[in-house]
């Protein structure tokens, strides 16, 4: 009777994991090895047949400069940019936590950029910032700032720090709302024996604000390192990766390889090496983070 | 209580599996709602055939027989005409060819080029491809190579091939003798001015690409920045610096292919025509062209911001649409060559319309295709971008009902210079006959990149080319 019950429990407890089960293994599981697999043949886009070729796409891959210069450029992209959103979205938290009156309006103005698709931001800021005809090139000139309308998106210098600058707007906002949350979980009571104390506001922030809320911190910079390395749409919309392959990154690399050559096998094999290269970094912070749970327990 | 609820669930949640494996087992999961149709058809046709024999009377026979003859079953098409007449004519004709077939629904869906070419190479995996498309003139190779659309050579005979211009029929025949595709349209890339521009600086129509470096850089300083001579867009999200390379290639009647279908951007002709456009960007251009696309290219021309341009008569309605007071002083002349002597050899673009292998109603494609060409249909479609879209029909050109249309009386003289650009060229690396390698070349960027390439990171011209041509060369080799 009892070993009947405990059937029942553990087959109800399936039913209940099982669409979820379901939804990992076609959404993820499938795409996964099914590119695994492809990495390892020479598989054409439009073509049916194709044959295996070991490990030759990922010589290709690993001896051709374009994936090496796309791959440092990814790293940048992602340090500069996620070292900004962190910086702008923990100033603007801060600011905003200190606010009392009016905090809900700043708060929904500051969450606009994140608020909006980012197929419309890319076209937005392509048309803002176009060379020819663009508002802000413009008004540059018309004001004296600049002598000819700055190419923010054609010149080698800029198109790959303001495409940085357009991913920190962009992406400030998550992270300000998140930490705004975190923030306000901080008790208040710490503050105030601390001011007793006579601790300063570095002191306060180091040793109250940040212990309290480096886990919801440190989760963010895990979730947002991944997206922004692996982002791909407002690179691709705003300027292809180019010019001159200036602002290429590891997924547009891929994109290109696979759709625009249609070298589906070499370009899975690209995707094979950044999810190898995203779990190391994974798994890197998530060691630094069971750290700081451990030291908050303990 | 709680097991009485987790019961409760557990059985809502069977059933709901239970339900949805029954709906989907009730036909193959993969069956279209055309397959569907094509099945009741099928039925349909054996009952009628059957009717007779049942009967026996000729009156049931003969309705028997055209209820199987009656067009029935669910198409997509997908068009690439995203302005608006052109997309209303093609909804119109449909309407029209649906309430002649009421059986029949066709359901039209547009996409930009580029769009559509990333669309139908990752959808023939899975299948997911049209029952009938347009397409551009380079990609049909590129269909046939990947065995995913059918020969139209029984349509074409049905409406009459003599009535077809030859050499967009041949542009679409492949090696194999068939002919995967019917020209919707022809339109050349020829070359458009400013008529009050010229005048303002005394200059002539250039006739060499010396006179016309020469008539871009006065214009230029002229105007300040106002208005450029002329701009040289290489985008990698367009084929628009291949376009203006082949150009420049053509005007010497050579191509960017050789004869065994080997890239050639490494001859004295095309180091020049490489040479010349960066040149051009660098004196004549926004430095913003650099990231153009076709729609920046023209967008730029139809603003009035550029005076020399290199397209099709498409630029009339663009122009139209934005800076109508232009109207007057647009017109278009043959493309300069090198000595400013000879025929150059132009970029045509024929726009076929192809029928997927994979429809389950290819008769209902191609009877909407015929059904296209009826001059109702057709010379409305055509007038939808005057001077823009050429007739491929050899006697829509001299009806006067198409003739009989205010911009092409008005752009007579532009009329006459696309249409001697018709009969004197072939789509990009096509002047040996259709071949995957043209298409390759025209879609893969690897021009496009080479030029930016060279601007940008200062990469000499020869070193340029020469990577270029390699990676094409890889690119055609993995086509094989």
């Amino acid at each position: 009777m009892r070993g009947n019950k405990k059937m029942i429990a553990s087959m109800t407890s399936w039913f209940f994991v099982l669409p979820a089960i379901l939804v990992v293994v076609l959404l993820m599981l499938y795409p996964v090895t099914s590119s695994i697999f492809y990495s390892f043949t020479n598989k054409n886009l439009i073509k049916a047949d194709f044959r295996m070729i070991g490990l030759d796409n990922y010589k290709a891959i690993l001896s051709d400069k374009s994936f090496w210069t796309a791959f440092v450029t990814n790293l940048k992209w992602t340090a500069i940019s996620l070292a900004g959103q962190l910086f702008v979205g923990f100033t603007a938290a801060l600011a905003l936590n200190r606010i009392k009156r009016g905090s809900g309006i700043y708060r929904t103005l500051l969450i606009i950029p994140w608020a909006f698709p980012s197929i419309v931001l890319a076209f937005s800021w392509k048309w803002i910032l176009n060379g020819v005809s663009g508002f802000l090139p413009n008004i540059l000139v018309k004001l004296g700032i600049c002598e000819t309308a700055p190419q923010f998106l054609s010149s080698a210098e800029l198109a790959f720090p303001t495409l940085v600058f357009l991913n920190i707007w962009f992406g400030a906002p998550l992270m300000m709302v998140n930490i705004l949350s975190a923030l306000q979980t901080v008790p208040q009571d710490q503050y105030e024996s601390a001011q007793l104390d006579g601790a300063s506001g570095i002191q306060s922030f180091c040793h109250i604000t940040f212990p309290h809320i480096r886990m919801v911190v440190g989760l963010l910079v895990v979730l947002r390192t991944i997206w922004v390395f692996n982002s791909f749409d407002i690179i691709y919309l705003i300027t292809g990766g180019g010019p001159g392959n200036k602002t290429m990154t590891v997924p547009i690399y891929a994109y290109d390889t696979g759709w625009g050559m249609r070298m589906l096998g070499k370009s899975s094999a690209v995707t094979v090496l950044l999810l190898l290269f995203l779990l190391l970094v994974c798994s890197l912070y998530f060691r630094l983070l069971n750290r700081w749970e451990k030291e908050s327990t303990s | 209580m709680k097991r009485k609820l987790s019961l409760l669930l557990m059985t809502a949640l069977l059933a709901t599996t239970l339900a949805a494996c029954t709906s989907s087992s009730g036909g193959d999961a993969s069956t279209t709602p055309a397959e569907t149709s094509n099945a009741a058809s099928e039925e349909k046709t054996q009952e009628a055939d059957e009717a007779p024999a049942d009967t026996g009377t000729t009156q049931e026979a003969e309705v028997a027989e055209t209820e199987a003859d009656e067009l029935e079953g669910e198409i997509t098409f997908w068009h690439s005409f995203t302005q608006g007449p052109r997309m209303e004519n093609i909804q119109a004709a449909a309407e029209a060819f649906m309430t002649d077939h009421p059986k029949v629904k066709i359901n039209i869906e547009t996409y930009s080029w580029g769009d559509f070419y990333t669309k139908w190479t990752t959808g023939l995996a899975s299948g997911n491809v049209p029952d009938m498309s347009t397409a551009r003139a380079g990609e049909v190779v590129e269909m046939i190579n990947a065995d995913a659309i059918l020969p139209l050579d029984d349509l074409i005979d049905s409406i009459g091939r003599a009535r077809f211009y030859e050499s967009p029929i041949q542009e679409m025949t492949y090696s194999d003798g068939n002919c995967y595709a019917v020209p919707i349209y022809s339109h050349a890339f020829v070359m458009w001015y400013r008529k009050d521009l010229l005048e303002k600086y005394n200059l002539e129509v250039p006739k060499t690409w010396d006179e016309f470096n020469e008539a871009a850089t006065a214009i230029t300083q002229g105007e300040n920045g106002e208005v450029y001579g002329c701009s040289v867009p290489m985008g990698t999200n367009d084929l628009y610096a291949t376009c203006f390379l082949d150009t420049y290639v053509g005007s010497n009647r050579e191509s960017l292919i050789t004869q065994d279908r080997k890239p050639n951007l490494t001859s004295p002709t095309a180091l020049e025509g490489i040479q010349y456009w960066v040149d051009m960007y660098k004196n004549n251009s926004p430095a913003d062209s650099i990231n153009f696309n076709t729609l920046d290219q023209a967008t730029l021309y139809y603003q009035g911001k550029n005076a020399f341009d290199f397209n099709s008569g498409f630029h009339i309605s663009g122009v139209e649409a934005n800076t109508p007071e232009l109207l007057d002083y647009i017109d278009c002349a043959p493309v300069p060559t090198i000595n400013g002597d000879g025929n150059p050899d132009y970029i045509v673009n024929n726009m076929p319309m192809v029928v997927w292998k994979n429809s389950a109603h290819p008769e209902i494609c191609k009877a909407f295709i015929e059904y296209f060409y009826e001059p109702d249909n057709y010379i409305p479609f055509l007038h939808s971008v005057p001077v823009g879209m050429m007739p491929a029909l050899k006697e829509i050109t001299n009806d006067p009902a198409f003739l009989n249309n205010d911009t092409i009386k008005k752009y007579q003289n532009a009329m006459e210079t696309i249409s001697d650009a018709l009969s004197h060229g072939t789509y990009i690396a096509m002047e040996y006959g259709p071949c995957v390698e043209a298409g390759i070349l025209a879609n893969q960027r690897v021009i496009e990149n080479m030029f930016q390439d060279i601007v940008l990171n200062g990469t000499p011209v020869e070193e340029a080319a020469q990577a270029a041509e390699e990676q094409l060369l890889e690119l055609f080799s993995a086509a094989e």
